[in-house]
């Protein structure tokens, strides 16, 4: 269900690239073998974005331990993390919901809008990290199976600030 | 290079961390001696492969003994090791030993570290430090272990592949045999495959249209035969005249009917794989002989009747390490080949090139420069017994006209630039595309894709050759994902593409091709983690992309994930200049879980046409025909054909195993076939979605080719 959700905002994709919306799934922290056992897990996370005032919501599911915190964080590229920039309110322990919202700053909007915010799900087994996720702009979603035109992955070359041609 | 097997991986580890606990250690170690012994055979058995039975590691294959272990694991409990290697190992099938096996192996490596044995037996529960039981220095009758007498039979105890008998097992006697000329070569019968990627060019497209966007959903199979277990199984048949020659792992070529599928002749050169590596990529067909890079770096030429050995000789100084798994072209009467595993020694890493009617050698160009040579001060102070990396293990193109032959090369060792001290240089030859005179090997031109690359992403993978009006290009992708084009005849920059999500670069010099590193990679420090998206299993990686001339589209199997890296402050010595990376893998954003993709791309204006993701990656190149569909497999056990144009699937077929190979066409008696392999074996593209997706299972055995076609009347 929740596939489905980021595939139909996804593939409403004729939206402008800086759109207001924002969805995606949340997956496995980075990790290794030793650590896989603490990092599984599944949530979804959507973002509205009226100004500078950002509104997160989302939930999670599967966490093997149970959930200590929500925080959007801000790193210096898409998948590169960062430091924490917000706490949000978390409800539910290995299956749950989180939101919250900030007036964010103009740096902060700046990297928002580059896709350099991600949502990440701390847990008691998985301090550090279970489960991230990017709140990138719409963009072109090629599904399963399902060709689509064009280059059908985040538009890197499309935001301005992430890829510079001299 | 290729591959990064993840068996080691920790927590950011502070230098000299290591150094500061190599004292001798006096708390006993959370393991018993029985399971030490234990340990030891098991080792040997399911690891020693790989990672070599003294530890050592081999190429990608991490060191599991010394200061590289400690480095990544000395901060780390042993439970972490032991979860570690039960989720990933061996690798290939990860978790099939049995509860027990897995701590006896944990028990033999802390000793290996020079741990000792205690009282308690090592459950899998041990929050012990290793730092606090062991110190890197390695007991010298595992330094040193005995070597294994050699003789006729190999195998079984060392690795995956099982036991067999090596030699000419079954003498061919191929009455009619029609010998492959030059010209045939330049301008093959699109009724043949005599080129691993089936011509010079690299397009591995098929000129053949019985199968055809309308009836390939009816393709059946015709018949199947079982290969050699044990190894990577990555490999491509070469068809001619109805005789199918076919390199099996373990350095197994044979010779099949490619009708019937009947044996005509096997030769088993050996050495029998003991690594889940050493892929056998190709073989080359020239006059009446079949040409094979053994993996242990030795050339061989078979008689094409018979199998038996014409000549044979060495790339590399035997007994060294040195491997070659890239295969081999023959262009203008010449075998040129390879070379992989120089890790830090001298000889660098070098392409060759013998004589195909005699094996003498005519010239070498070796892929790393040296202090005072060209390109020598591209290296920093980095001393020439250290300068490793260069790798060609993927077999060259070649332009007839030019008289060039083309090759990728890979990163530079150890794979992070704080590791490898070399700062922001641009390490020549590394990563970078090569074009040689065919007669001479003198460098033509070079074009270096990643000056100080630094997460090994390889830049190695096939240079294709096109052709737009006058303009002669080359094309060529690597693991980060960037579609290039350049001017064969010069090397000149003429443009790239960003076919896959990457963060690595931000920035391209539209002039020159150069590109500008994200500002955080270059303050990259050693046991720091850092970013980087793609993983080292690409962007692309050695699943090779096929070209459509008819439609201009090139069509590209791509692999979707991110990892942290982390480089070791570890000092390198002559002989074994590791990685010395860590790495944790994670999904790549915006993908929404989806780790393969497959794009079109027309090579005209580099534009995309089409693309589709799904869960598990590609690990076959691409065939297109000028039937309008192309074939490729995937990690899931699914082979598939698109439609060129639009690349709407038409049909699949789920195989016993992962589908990994290179899929080809041929025709006989008006038929036409395709064929591919199963394997296993992969590298990052296999190891990455194996610990990834977990919901995807397979057997870890199942290495076969299968040949279809349609049946005799069509619905």
């Amino acid at each position: 269900m929740r596939r489905h959700v980021f595939a139909m905002l996804a593939v409403l994709s004729a939206a402008p690239a800086l759109a207001d919306d924002y969805a995606t799934r949340l997956t496995a922290v980075a990790y290794d073998g030793a650590m896989r056992a603490n990092v599984q897990g599944d949530g979804h996370v959507t973002a509205s974005l009226t100004g500078s005032k950002l509104t997160v919501q989302g939930d999670f599911s599967a966490l093997p331990s149970p959930a200590t915190g929500a925080k959007l964080y801000s790193g210096p590229g898409i998948g590169v993390p960062g430091p924490a920039m917000l706490d949000l309110e978390l409800s539910g322990q290995n299956e749950g919901t989180f939101r919250g919202s900030v007036t964010l700053t103009a740096a902060q909007l700046a990297a928002f809008k580059r896709g350099h915010v991600y949502l990440q799900v701390n847990s008691q087994k998985a301090p550090e990290g279970n489960l991230w996720g990017w709140l990138l702009p719409a963009h072109p979603f090629a599904g399963p199976n399902v060709p689509v035109e064009g280059h059908g992955f985040i538009p890197q070359l499309d935001v301005p600030g992430n890829w510079t041609e001299k | 290079m290729r591959a990064f097997v993840m068996m080691i991986a920790a927590t950011a580890v502070t230098a000299g961390f290591w150094a500061a606990s190599s004292s001798a250690q006096t708390a006993e170690g959370p393991f018993t001696d029985a399971q030490a012994k234990a340990g030891r055979a098991a080792y040997a058995a399911n690891c020693g492969g790989c990672h070599q039975q003294n530890l050592s590691g081999s190429g990608d294959q991490v060191p599991l003994a010394g200061p590289t272990f400690m480095a990544s694991w000395g901060r780390r409990p042993a439970k972490e090791f032991y979860d570690d290697i039960r989720a990933n190992m061996p690798y290939g099938r990860a978790g099939s030993l049995d509860v027990a096996t897995y701590q006896n192996i944990t028990a033999f490596i802390l000793s290996a570290n020079g741990a000792k044995p205690g009282g308690k037996a090592f459950d899998g529960t041990s929050a012990t430090l290793i730092s606090a039981v062991a110190n890197g220095q390695i007991p010298a009758d595992i330094a040193n272990p005995p070597r294994r007498a050699s003789g006729g039979e190999e195998g079984g105890s060392t690795g995956r592949g099982p036991a067999m008998k090596l030699g000419h097992t079954l003498v061919g006697n191929i009455k009619e045999y029609r010998p492959i000329t030059e010209e045939m070569l330049v301008h093959p019968d699109p009724n043949d495959w005599l080129i691993y990627r089936g011509n010079y060019q690299a397009w591995s497209h098929s000129g053949l249209s019985q199968i055809n966007d309308g009836n390939v959903e009816q393709l059946q199979l015709k018949w199947s035969w079982a290969m050699n277990e044990g190894g990577q199984n990555s490999t491509g048949p070469t068809i001619h005249d109805g005789i199918m020659f076919l390199a099996n792992t373990s350095n197994t070529v044979q010779a099949l009917d490619a009708v019937t599928g009947e044996l005509l002749w096997e030769n088993r050169l050996g050495p029998v794989a003991t690594r889940a590596y050493s892929a056998l990529r190709s073989l080359a067909v020239f006059e009446d002989k079949v040409y094979i890079n053994a993996t242990d770096a030795r050339l061989y030429a078979l008689d094409a009747k018979t199998g038996k050995v014409v000549w044979q000789t060495d790339i590399a100084p035997p007994g060294r390490g040195f491997n070659e798994t890239g295969g081999v072209i023959v262009a203008h009467g010449k075998v040129i080949v390879g070379l992989t595993l120089c890790r830090g020694q001298m000889p660098h890493c070098y392409i060759s090139a013998y004589d195909a009617r005699t094996g003498k050698r005519a010239w070498s160009f070796t892929t790393i420069a040296d202090k005072g040579t060209p390109g020598g001060d591209t290296w920093g102070d980095v001393p020439n017994d250290m300068r490793a990396g260069g790798e060609t293990w993927i077999a060259g193109t070649y332009d007839p006209e030019l008289n060039i032959t083309y090759w990728g090369t890979a990163q530079a060792k150890p794979w992070m630039q704080a590791s490898r001290r070399s700062g922001t240089a641009a390490t020549l030859y590394a990563n970078s595309t090569l074009a040689l005179d065919v007669d001479t090997g003198k460098l033509k031109w070079y074009f270096s894709h990643a000056p100080g690359e630094t997460f090994d992403l390889d830049e190695v993978f096939e240079r294709v050759l096109i052709d737009h009006g006058a303009q002669k290009t080359l094309m060529t992708i690597g693991k980060a994902g960037i579609l290039w084009k350049l001017d064969r005849t010069t090397g000149k920059f003429l443009d790239a593409r960003q076919t896959v999500f990457q963060n690595v670069y931000d920035g391209i010099n539209k002039k020159t091709g150069e590109l500008s590193y994200r500002p955080d990679v270059l303050k990259q420090r050693t046991n720091s983690w850092i970013s980087a998206c793609p993983s080292a299993a690409g962007g692309h990686d050695w699943p090779p992309t096929s070209y459509d001339q008819k439609n201009d589209l090139i069509l590209i199997p791509l692999d979707q994930s991110c990892n942290l890296m982390l480089g070791h402050d570890v000092a390198q010595h002559t002989g074994s200049v590791n990685p010395e990376g860590e790495e944790r893998v994670f999904f790549m954003p915006g993908t929404d879980g989806n780790m393969g993709r497959l794009a079109a791309y027309r090579t005209a204006d580099m534009k995309p046409v089409w693309s589709f993701q799904q869960r598990s990656p590609f690990l076959t190149g691409v065939l297109s025909t000028d039937g309008n569909v192309a074939f490729v497999g995937d990690f899931d056990r699914v082979f598939r054909a698109v439609q060129t144009t639009t690349g709407k699937t038409l049909w699949t077929v789920r195989l016993p195993t992962t589908v990994q190979g290179n899929p080809v066409s041929f025709s006989v008696k008006g038929k036409q076939y395709v064929a591919i392999t199963t394997g296993l074996g992969g590298g990052s593209p296999f190891s990455k979605p194996t610990s990834m997706l977990e919901e995807v299972h397979k057997p870890d055995h199942g290495h076969a080719l299968y040949v279809f076609a349609l049946p005799d009347k069509l619905n």
